[in-house]
């Protein structure tokens, strides 16, 4: 039995000239916790509305638990939690009227619905400020009151679209630590960021999407090990004469030497202990040098190698 | 579902300091203002209705009946006006010396030959006496006539005359008011008028295609349609509670009788709400601007308001002059027109026509915006 939660199938959206989407497909399973990464104005904000039956598409099949998704699909829209990027959350009701007033869009019954919204505002940690009206509120707890509201019914499928964009540390460690307990306890979530780290700390499969197409689809360390570059080293050199980097070049594996400031950053696509043999040559040639750094490709390496461009471009 | 939405959207809009400022506390001052400006012209205006201090005079052993018109008109009516104030006299000389000392406007005197009036000067005052002894005179003609041709049915015309054909129904003596009242009318108006924010700022957190909030609105289990009417009926009490408020604090607070019923002040305060509502509504689901969510309804207010005499009330009779129409597609000019219709002359067939307009115009506005609302996908975000 399949246990696809999201079937999206060759979906393609045209803004007049503009393809904004561009025979796009994907398949998230059950339980799967999914990075969409792309650079802005890429297509992943206007997949999710698709997805979400708000936008109208030109071609394309949307699925979600093996059914057409459309606007009046209510026992589809039921299990569905939506994070907005920006804070969407009515400024005159206080802390727990808010998460009362949108739980109450889906739970009817009034004891469900008390104990959902008691429960949303524990683990967003609002239970302190449930009293407060938003503007009181600090950004990251402004943050924290917009995922409540989204996820207070308990929906099956969580859709974050950039949930910790302008959040204090500690609160991005309390969204994200939520967000894997979400997923613990059985929902499936898809989850959009600028942030790297943030994607490589917590999603188990990453999509990234450029020009609205799938450029990409791995977990994190299949999109690594697919790069050329799989490791970075960083010397501090004095001495950059042109027969030294040229000697560095030769050195098996070594494909790319390049000069960064007071250092030199040397790539090599694979090998084994590169590090060594680049130091040897070195002390063998009595070239003076300083610090030595490694590093291994991140998912930033990758972005950039595929698409071309940081992801905060 | 439908009262929790309808619930928080009154929480939500009694909680909004612009709407409370605009459509409560605003109308409050603006009334106090005319007040402070019109409040003695509209008291000393000769326009204004005056109980008139009429003496009578009876001659006869036994009154025919006049002594009786003349205790109904001075009882107080159902719009809390009374016509006459009576004073009894024993002589007609009395009568006299009363009415040169100014105690009294005129006087009636009943004899053999009937009913004469007797006044001091001609004018309003004695139109009215005038047109009263006029009737009394018509209807015992009638009665007469009846009485010779038919006599066993006088009493079915005395019925049909006492109770359906009274002095103070036919005539509404007590309701002529002054020019400057129109201005407490058009402010009404444009009090409801101010609804339309109301029901554009529900609007903007109803729909998907106007901001983030909503929507996640739109990404819930729950009927737009039904969404919105909740919130709008929500909007909709709110602005009859305004109205209301302003009505009271007129009427009882400030002293100017507005002369219209409050059962009818109360279904024209709720017409003119839903029409403010509806025509925001109508804005709410074309405009897709946030700044021109707030400024259309405010210059659509202010210019129905305007050409309804708000701010200059010779402006309502010059259009009526040039070009009427406007007057019966104004929102604000109708729904004054239809507080003066009511206040000067009752509920007459202009009266009603102005309130059916202003009816199909908020059906017309729930129609056509409906069409823009109904969509459930847009093209863009």
């Amino acid at each position: 039995m399949s246990n696809t939660v999201v079937s999206i199938d060759n979906l393609v959206k045209r803004y007049g000239e503009n393809v904004a989407v561009d025979h796009f497909s994907l398949n998230i399973e059950e339980g799967e916790i999914l990075g969409l990464l792309g650079p802005n104005g890429s297509g992943k904000t206007t997949t999710i509305n698709c997805l979400l039956s708000l936008l109208t598409f030109d071609k394309g099949d949307i699925k979600i638990w093996g059914k057409e998704m459309s606007p009046d699909a209510y026992d589809i829209k039921s299990q569905i939690g939506v994070v907005m990027q920006n804070v969407a959350v009515i400024e005159t009701l206080n802390v727990y009227e808010n998460v009362d007033f949108f739980c109450g869009l889906y739970i009817k019954d009034k004891a469900t619905r008390k104990q959902y919204v008691e429960e949303a505002l524990e683990f967003t940690g609002l239970t302190e400020f449930k009293k407060q009206k938003p503007k009181k509120l600090s950004g990251g707890l402004l943050r924290r009151l917009n995922i409540a509201c989204g996820i207070a019914h308990k929906p099956k499928l969580v859709i974050f679209d950039e949930p910790t964009v302008a959040v204090d540390p500690q609160s991005r460690n309390a969204i994200l630590e939520g967000i894997k307990k979400m997923n613990k306890a059985g929902a499936t979530i898809i989850y959009t960021s600028h942030y790297m780290e943030e994607v490589e700390e917590l999603c188990s499969r990453v999509v990234i999407m450029d020009h609205g197409k799938n450029i990409a689809n791995g977990t994190t360390n299949e999109l690594k090990s697919s790069l050329i570059s799989r490791e970075k080293i960083r010397i501090g050199l004095p001495d950059k004469s042109p027969e030294i980097l040229a000697g560095l070049k030769e050195i098996n594996h070594v494909y790319k030497v390049k000069e960064d400031g007071d250092d030199v950053v040397i790539k090599c696509d694979g090998g084994e202990h590169n590090l060594v043999h680049v130091l040897s040559y070195l002390t063998d040639n009595n070239v003076p040098f300083g610090r030595v750094t490694t590093e291994l490709p991140t998912l930033n390496d990758v972005f950039l190698e595929i698409t071309g461009k940081e992801l905060r471009d | 579902m439908f009262i929790r939405i309808f619930t928080y959207s009154l929480k939500n809009l009694s909680r909004k300091y612009w709407l409370v400022g605009w459509n409560f506390i605003f109308p409050l001052v603006l009334a106090t203002a005319f007040f402070l400006g019109f409040g003695n012209l509209i008291k000393e205006d000769p326009d204004t209705f005056q109980t008139l201090e009429v003496g009578y005079v009876n001659e006869l052993d036994e009154s025919a009946g006049f002594d009786q018109v003349l205790e109904e008109l001075s009882e107080e009516n159902d719009e809390g006006t009374t016509v006459l104030n009576l004073h009894t006299y024993s002589s007609k000389d009395d009568a006299v010396k009363a009415m040169n000392n100014g105690d009294i406007k005129g006087f009636y005197l009943e004899s053999e030959d009937g009913v004469e009036t007797i006044i001091i000067s001609n004018g309003y005052d004695s139109t009215i006496m005038n047109e009263i002894v006029r009737e009394y005179d018509n209807y015992t003609d009638v009665i007469t006539q009846i009485a010779k041709d038919h006599p066993e049915k006088v009493s079915d015309a005395i019925d049909a005359i006492t109770s359906e054909n009274s002095f103070i129904s036919e005539y509404n003596f007590g309701n002529e008011n002054s020019q400057y009242i129109q201005y407490f009318y058009a402010l009404l108006a444009m009090t409801s008028l101010f609804s339309s924010w109301i029901s554009t700022a529900i609007l903007d957190g109803m729909c998907a295609n106007m901001s983030e909030m909503g929507k996640r609105v739109e990404c819930a289990p729950t009927s737009k349609f039904m969404s919105i009417t909740a919130s709008l009926l929500a909007g909709v009490l709110l602005q009859i509670v305004s109205n209301i408020i302003v009505v009271i604090y007129i009427q009882y607070i400030l002293g100017i009788n507005l002369g219209v019923p409050m059962g009818t002040m109360i279904l024209l305060c709720t017409i003119g709400s839903a029409l403010g509502i509806s025509t925001g509504t109508l804005m709410g689901s074309v405009i897709r601007n946030q700044r021109l969510l707030v400024t259309v309804p405010l210059f659509f207010t202010m210019i129905c308001s305007f050409f309804s005499g708000l701010m200059w009330g010779q402006i309502k009779q010059i259009i009526q002059y040039n070009c009427p129409i406007i007057n019966k597609i104004n929102p604000a000019a109708l729904l004054t027109n239809a507080m003066y219709v009511r206040s000067t002359y009752g509920a007459t067939a202009e009266f009603h026509q102005d309130v059916l307009i202003m009816c199909g115009m908020i059906v017309g506005c729930i129609i056509v915006a409906s069409i823009f609302l109904r969509r459930r996908k847009y093209v863009s975000l």
